[in-house]
């Protein structure tokens, strides 16, 4: 006997601690038929709001594309500019550059384990998490003066130097969460109600990977060793060591893997930057903002993200304003095509489960 | 994977270890967690330091901040009187302003708690809604950090000792890329112009070099200032004491901006081309003007272009006042003169060489055939030293000398040459004669931080090699068959003023120092020369203190007379005159255009 | 990277007509082809070339000239090398090539051009709508939409923020300065 279709709408309000977006989903019993993506919810334009801000004024809009990992955001802005511009940046600043980004990352991966947790029903895991992850919010105003907007990566460094005793203070932190991470661990991992849920869902392999462009940890947890920072290594990763993991499941639970080790690869990070920082200065000066021109030009940059590769295009006419911003999120390849493809199969309880295992984040796609 | 993982389902289970550890959360009853030292938070603002630039304002991306009136602080010179207002309801608390504010006065602090169901409250001037908020400051930013640049481009400049072989342009000017760097660091608040007596478009004209639009900026210098090439070598710039850049670093170089745009028009021919100004159609109007120098051009070229049949006199050879014959040539040189000149004189200006007013024609001539008479005739006569021996050959007042030079005559200045005064006359006799192969050294009766010359002018002197004494009173010149043969002086201690003045030079008895000089020259001010108003005239046209009595528009006691430059202002500079020339223009202007 | 670079300005060269090119630093290379090619081009990228992702598409708008500027940007993992695959469209009616079957995401970026900037793709399947509701105007990403204009005529501004003065204005006001109309684009 065939079931009669029903159309589902799952959103907008947060659907797996995303962010505000919709999918509506049509479904044979339990089991989705079709799924279609609907945004629109946080269309701020912030690309046509940088066109009428000069390159200055535009840096402060970037860490709002994408709430839980402001900072790649910040990075792509300012590389893009030095790109342009041939500006240097001092090595200091580099090291602090990617010090900020790996933090950044691990803030973000904290987010995630709440979000994957939590569209499951596990609750506790978000509580921890998202918990921890304030102890790298800590470390972030104390640096940049803001905790979750910080504003810090811009065009030639970054602003401000560290405080004194921050290096410390952040190993402290590392070492707080690597024993966290080995808690988390016994609560995620080696749960059987997280292995259960997530193992043969939401399989993205090999082919549909490539025929859907697929990035980041979606694309490691299919078997294929891609990270921009190292095929496109900046900053200093090329001086750096850690390692990409990658998981053939393709599945939730693979991703999960995946995004587990690059956490603690993170720490590993963060520790090698601290050793390695050089002194010096940490900002090379821009000129008068007001008065600040770029030559003509354009630039594509990227950064891998917990969501994956971001990328930004940035077009000088030769004026003081960009003429185009245009940021290429991760989510915006993996929450719309991608997903309506994955989901169609699926069940409904899954779909959250579904989204966050992808990276999904609506403030990234709509801009 | 068996149905059921019994590790799986008691590993999470570990999770009951947590509940003996010390929770995460804040503990009740709630503690006050203090804001991270750099926290960005409300906005403070130093009422006093803040000079009302507005540079916060123009940066906010969020429009969040407003440059309003706040009660108790009056605009002066150098503030607009303005101050900041934030909407906390735009800020984004990026700091951008903190940034970009050129005192420092703006500061973030680490208060961030507001909490009010009223939407309208959320507008705080810093600093007068906070006061308290200097002791809590966060994010500040000092010079290191600032975004404005407060390194000016240097200079370009021929070597001290090179200098004094020839008369060749000391300055030798910014080239297109130094003109926009230096030009990028103008914040456009436009705080120069209300010092500027003529009040120049400054941050228009900067701004047009920056964009690379140097025709634009020319035509903006030109719209009330037909001697722009002047002033960018030798205006006394009070635009640049007021820059909102130089309150923490060095101005922006508004003079040299304003030569180097000048400068972008090579000849009268180009300027006349670039400047393209329209001329009205002749009205029928005479005016004459008595004086060819910055007052006296700048009324003659506005009236010119405003359709007035204009004729200038002029008693010397050349055109330009004191800028021709008080400056000499190392500053400013002739050809940049004279092209300026020969742009007026395109424009339709008559000018009458070698005629006196008073000599060769008479005042009543020009008062009876014109409909209107500007008066520009500067204070030509030096003030004499008053000592004994003053007559002798070899003493001579510094402004004849310069007049000399830059005519072209051969002057004897011997081998050595003292020069007595500190203002900028004093320092140019002395650097001419240095230029004339002598061994120079200034006698100013003050300190040299008193001395009114242009410090840059001080210091290119004694990089030329020019010795300055101060505080040293010439009592007697001696003289040897009526020849100088040296200057004797006494040295000075400087006494506070009881009245609150400024100190006071007193010699001290005995200090009598003799030194051999082949020259003396007084350079201790000059005055003015009004004989050429005779009969009726210098009744109607009153003087007052050596000066000519005018109004706010420049109008003398006779209204159909109108005066500018030296003989009218304290101030003494070219700039002042070529704002007088202007008024008067406007001013005549009015007067006869209402007439019709 | 040089020579690997010159071995595929010369094989793109000898497959398609009227592509021009220009290298930049490092590993990035720009090819200026037709909108004719672009299907055609961006699969021999892909089959032929290992370009298997397509990082980003974006749009331009250049106004002055009447013209969007399409660009591909392809990534190699195999060279390591980006190269950009720009073309240009008339402002005009602007239709481009559909690709979203070279490349799924493609799809995506399409609907967002044809909403954005009003570029039609041939054959593309997908909602009209994409971030926009019921939005009836002109494409809001073109250069000539006015995002203040608009702000201004769709909402209001809350009172209390009127006294605001212009810092220049208060000081030309005060000092009784005359500034010509044609400087004033000059002033901040």
């Amino acid at each position: 006997m065939r079931e009669k279709a029903t159309t589902l709408y799952i959103g907008p309000q947060h659907p797996g601690i995303t962010g505000n977006m919709m999918v509506r989903v049509k479904v044979e019993g339990d089991t989705i038929v079709k799924a279609t993506t609907e945004v629109g919810y946080l269309h701020r334009a912030f690309e046509k709001l940088q066109e009428k801000r000069n390159w200055l004024q535009s840096f402060t809009l970037m860490c709002r594309f994408c709430v839980p990992e402001t900072d790649p955001m910040e990075e792509l802005y300012a590389r893009a500019v030095e790109a342009i511009e041939g500006r240097e940046v001092p090595e200091r600043a580099k090291y602090i550059r990617v010090m900020v980004l790996e933090l950044a990352r691990l803030a973000s991966f904290m987010l995630w384990y709440g979000g994957q947790n939590g569209s499951l029903g596990l609750y506790t895991m978000g509580q921890w998490s998202v918990g921890d992850r304030n102890y790298i919010l800590d470390l972030f105003e104390e640096l940049t003066g803001g905790r979750v907007y910080h504003m810090y990566i811009w065009p030639g460094g970054v602003r401000r130097d560290l405080p004194k005793g921050f290096e410390k203070r952040v190993l402290k932190t590392m070492d707080y969460l690597e024993k966290r991470l080995d808690d988390y661990d016994d609560l995620m991992f080696d749960n059987a109600i997280f292995k259960k849920r997530t193992q043969g869902v939401g399989i993205v392999d090999k082919d549909k990977a490539i025929e859907h462009g697929v990035v980041g940890a979606v694309l490691r947890g299919c078997g294929i060793k891609s990270d921009i920072r190292i095929d496109e290594p900046y900053e200093v990763y090329d001086k750096l060591d850690f390692i990409v993991p990658t998981q053939e499941g393709a599945d939730i639970w693979a991703r999960a893997l995946v995004r587990r080790q690059e956490a603690r690869q993170s720490i590993r990070i963060i520790r090698q930057v601290i050793d390695m920082m050089p002194g010096g200065p940490v900002y090379n000066k821009i000129p008068n903002p007001q008065k600040w021109r770029l030559p003509k030009g354009d630039a594509y940059v990227r950064v891998e993200s917990v969501r994956g590769e971001v990328g930004l295009y940035a077009v000088s006419d030769g004026g003081l304003k960009p003429r185009r911003i245009h940021v290429r999120g991760a989510a915006y390849v993996h929450a719309i095509t991608l997903l309506e493809d994955v989901l169609v199969g699926e069940n409904i309880a899954d779909v959250s489960a579904i989204m966050n295992s992808l990276g999904t984040c609506p403030p990234e796609i709509e801009r | 994977m068996s149905f059921f993982d019994l590790k799986g389902t008691l590993k999470p289970l570990t999770a009951l270890k947590q509940f003996g550890k010390k929770p995460h959360t804040i503990s009740y009853p709630k503690e006050k967690t203090e804001a991270a030292e750099r926290y960005r938070g409300f906005h403070y603002n130093d009422l006093e330091e803040c000079i009302g630039c507005g540079n916060c304002s123009t940066i906010c991306q969020n429009k969040a901040i407003d440059m309003i009136k706040v009660e108790g602080i009056e605009g002066e010179k150098g503030d607009s009187g303005l101050r900041p207002r934030v909407d906390n309801g735009r800020c984004c608390w990026c700091a951008l302003c903190v940034e970009v504010c050129p005192t420092g006065s703006l500061s973030l602090t680490r208060d961030y708690l507001y909490v009010s169901d009223d939407a309208d409250t959320f507008l705080f001037v810093p600093g007068v809604d906070n006061p308290e908020g200097k002791n809590n400051l966060s994010f500040i930013t000092d010079k290191e950090q600032s975004l404005n640049v407060f390194n000016r481009v240097p200079m370009p400049e021929l070597e001290g000792m090179e200098r004094v072989k020839s008369f060749a342009e000391v300055v030798l000017g910014y080239n297109e890329e130094m003109a926009r760097e230096e030009a990028s660091r103008c914040i456009s608040c436009g705080l120069c112009t209300e010092v500027c007596p003529d009040h120049m478009h400054i941050p228009e004209y900067i701004n047009a070099i920056a964009t690379g639009n140097d025709e634009d900026a020319v035509r903006i210098i030109y719209d009330n200032n037909p001697l722009p090439e002047m002033c960018g070598k030798v205006c006394t710039r009070r635009c640049e004491d007021v820059c909102a850049i130089a309150v923490r670093g060095e101005p922006v170089a508004i003079r040299w901006l304003k030569r180097y745009a000048t400068e972008t028009a090579k000849t009268a021919d180009i300027t006349m081309e670039i400047v393209n100004p329209e001329i009205k159609e002749p009205n029928g109007y005479k005016v004459s003007i008595v004086g060819a120098g910055p007052s006296g051009l700048t009324a003659a070229y506005y009236l010119a272009l405003r359709g007035y049949d204009v004729t200038i006199y002029e008693a010397n050879a050349k055109a330009g006042g004191m800028t021709m014959y008080g400056i000499p040539k190392y500053r400013f040189p002739i050809d940049s003169l004279d092209k300026q000149i020969e742009y007026i004189e395109k424009i339709g200006v008559k000018i009458k060489y070698n005629t006196k007013v008073g000599k060769d024609i008479s005042f009543e001539k020009l008062y009876k055939e014109s409909d209107a008479v500007f008066i520009g005739v500067g204070f030509p006569q030096p003030w004499t030293l008053g000592i004994e021996g003053e007559d002798a050959k070899g003493s001579m007042q510094a402004v004849n000398f310069l007049h000399m030079v830059n005519s072209g005559e051969k002057v004897d200045i011997g081998k050595k040459v003292a020069v007595i005064g500190g203002g900028n006359v004093a320092i140019d006799a002395a650097r001419v004669s240095a230029r004339l192969g002598a061994e120079v050294t200034i006698l100013y009766r003050r300190r040299v931080q008193d001395m009114p010359a242009d410090w840059e002018e001080i210091e290119g002197a004694e990089e030329e090699g020019i010795k300055i004494v101060p505080q040293a009173i010439p009592v007697k010149i001696h003289e040897e068959n009526g020849k100088v043969k040296a200057i004797e002086y006494q040295l000075a201690e400087m006494v506070p003023d009881e009245k609150g003045g400024r100190p006071r030079p007193v010699a001290i008895e005995g200090s009598n120092t003799i030194m051999e000089v082949d020259s003396v020259m007084g350079a201790i001010g000059q005055q003015g020369d009004y004989s050429f108003l005779e009969g009726e005239f210098a009744e109607k046209i009153q003087v007052e203190r050596g000066r000519f009595k005018v109004n706010e528009n420049q109008q003398t006691t006779d209204p159909k007379v109108y005066a500018g430059g030296d003989a009218v202002n304290r101030t003494a500079d070219a700039i002042s005159a070529i704002a007088d020339g202007f008024r008067a223009c406007k001013a005549i202007d009015a007067a006869l255009a209402g007439k019709k | 990277m040089e020579n690997i670079k010159a071995d595929l300005i010369s094989k793109i060269k000898s497959t398609f007509e009227n592509v021009t090119e220009k290298d930049h630093d490092g590993n990035r290379l720009d090819f200026y082809v037709n909108k004719k090619i672009i299907p055609s081009i961006l699969t021999h990228f892909k089959v032929n070339e290992g370009f298997i992702h397509l990082s980003h598409i974006s749009c331009v708008d250049w106004l002055e000239e009447g013209e969007f500027e399409i660009i591909y940007i392809l990534w190699s993992p195999k060279d390591k090398i980006k190269v950009f695959v720009r073309t240009r469209v008339e402002r005009e009616n602007p239709v481009m090539p559909n690709i979203d079957m070279i490349w799924r995401q493609a799809n995506t970026y399409e609907r967002e051009m044809r909403e954005m900037f009003g570029i039609e793709f041939e054959g593309l399947v997908g909602e009209k709508e994409f971030v926009l509701e019921d939005w009836e105007g002109m494409p809001p990403m073109r250069r000539d939409f006015d995002t203040e204009a608009y702000a201004d005529e769709t909402f209001w501004h809350r009172p209390g923020r009127e006294d605001a003065m212009d810092v220049r204005e208060a000081i030309i006001e005060r000092s009784r300065e005359e500034i010509p109309d044609f400087a004033k684009k000059y002033s901040r």
